[in-house]
């Protein structure tokens, strides 16, 4: 993270080389989020073009006691956020928690539990969790992006949202579960 | 131990506990079929799960990030340079047509440059006559003002002092009445 710092000091500073590097390091992480998000490799693309433009752009506010990662992921999460309320696409605001049943899933192993995911291959199981992640609520869904394919800690997680690592840890819970039950036809 | 909580399963399976509740877990696990197979089955979703195809960025990507953040700006440089190029270019291409064609190159060129004298000397020829014409104007313009002074002095030496005074009075309110028209006329047409 410190090489981030580095390379926005040396972008304040004047130096493009800098700024490459970062979008370098990135482009495929947010990217990744994006696609995610938006579903839509060409409008993905764009969006992460967007982002690096507001970030460069407010590169002069960025506070060096914040992860760089975390900063410019919250960029990418506003941005996102303030597409879909211009669009007024998805029911589920990313931001504000809409309580519903699954949300809460059981916390209790059943006493019979099918398994689905242990008669599919990888690839298969991997196809249906890409399908199944469209289903999901946004909100959640972005969580059980940033945990599993950004590999992003909790404690970091919670610094992007602004919320308890435990809330965080409790909604990347309620995602896999949710998942789960989508690959079994429950939802 | 009592069986696992769900997300006991997945926190263990992320290795998000400290050892001595790890060991708690594995002793636990090694006796309950129903919690082995339960995180066994979630296993398996967060190895797929963190296994996902990658999306990849185009080779060019950078590239036309950084175009949008620092676009190029043409400097006088490179303004020459272009010229340049351009110029001997077309020079080559010229010279290639008549090598290749076997056309008589010296020829085209005498030609060339008894047009481009027959041109200077028009250009010459309307630069005089331009010259001439702006002499005259200004011969008119001396005229016409010569003939405007010596009419006011001789109205001087034949009008009084008080109908002087009152002509030139009348003339300034008819011209500041003339100015406000148009003034107005300007402003009407501004708005419409």
């Amino acid at each position: 993270m410190d090489e981030d710092k580095e390379l926005i000091e040396q972008t304040l500073k004047g130096e493009r080389e800098a700024f490459e590097m970062i979008i370098r390091k990135y482009q495929q992480p947010l990217l990744n989020y994006i696609g995610r998000m938006v579903g839509e490799r060409q409008l993905a693309l764009d969006f992460t073009q967007e982002v690096f433009i507001k970030t460069y752009s407010s590169l002069h506010s960025y506070k060096p006691q914040y992860k760089f990662r975390a900063w410019l992921f919250k960029i990418a999460s506003n941005f996102i956020i303030d597409y879909w309320r211009k669009k007024k696409i998805d029911a589920f605001s990313i931001d504000q928690y809409q309580g519903r049943d699954y949300d809460r899933p059981s916390l209790q192993i059943p006493d019979y539990e099918p398994s689905l995911v242990r008669k599919l291959e990888i690839s298969q199981l991997r196809e249906r969790i890409e399908r199944a992640l469209e289903k999901i609520p946004a909100y959640l869904r972005e969580l059980f992006v940033w945990r599993h394919i950004n590999e992003f800690s909790y404690e970091e997680i919670a610094e992007i949202k602004g919320l308890p690592v435990g809330t965080i840890k409790n909604r990347v819970f309620q995602a896999k579960e949710l998942i789960r039950h989508v690959l079994e036809g429950k939802e | 131990m009592t069986c696992l909580r769900i997300d006991q399963i997945y926190l263990y399976l992320e290795k998000e506990f400290s050892p001595s509740e790890n060991k708690k877990i594995e002793e636990h696990l090694a006796s309950c079929l129903k919690c082995k197979n339960a995180l066994e089955e979630r296993r398996i979703l967060l190895q797929a799960s963190e296994s996902l195809t990658l999306w990849e960025t185009p080779p060019d990507f950078i590239r036309q990030v950084m175009a949008q953040i620092f676009p190029e700006k043409v400097t006088a440089k490179s303004w020459f340079i272009t010229m340049a190029v351009g110029f001997s270019s077309i020079i080559l291409m010229f010279l290639a047509f008549f090598l290749l064609s076997g056309q008589n190159l010296a020829h085209l060129l005498i030609n060339l440059s008894f047009s481009l004298l027959d041109l200077v000397r028009n250009i010459s020829i309307l630069f005089v006559k331009l010259f001439k014409l702006a002499t005259l104007l200004v011969k008119i313009i001396v005229q016409f003002s010569r003939f405007l002074i010596e009419g006011f002095a001789r109205l001087t030496t034949i009008l009084s002092p008080e109908i002087q005074i009152l002509l030139i009075t009348l003339t300034l309110i008819l011209s500041a009445s003339l100015l406000y028209g148009m003034r107005r006329k300007f402003m009407t047409g501004e708005k419409a």
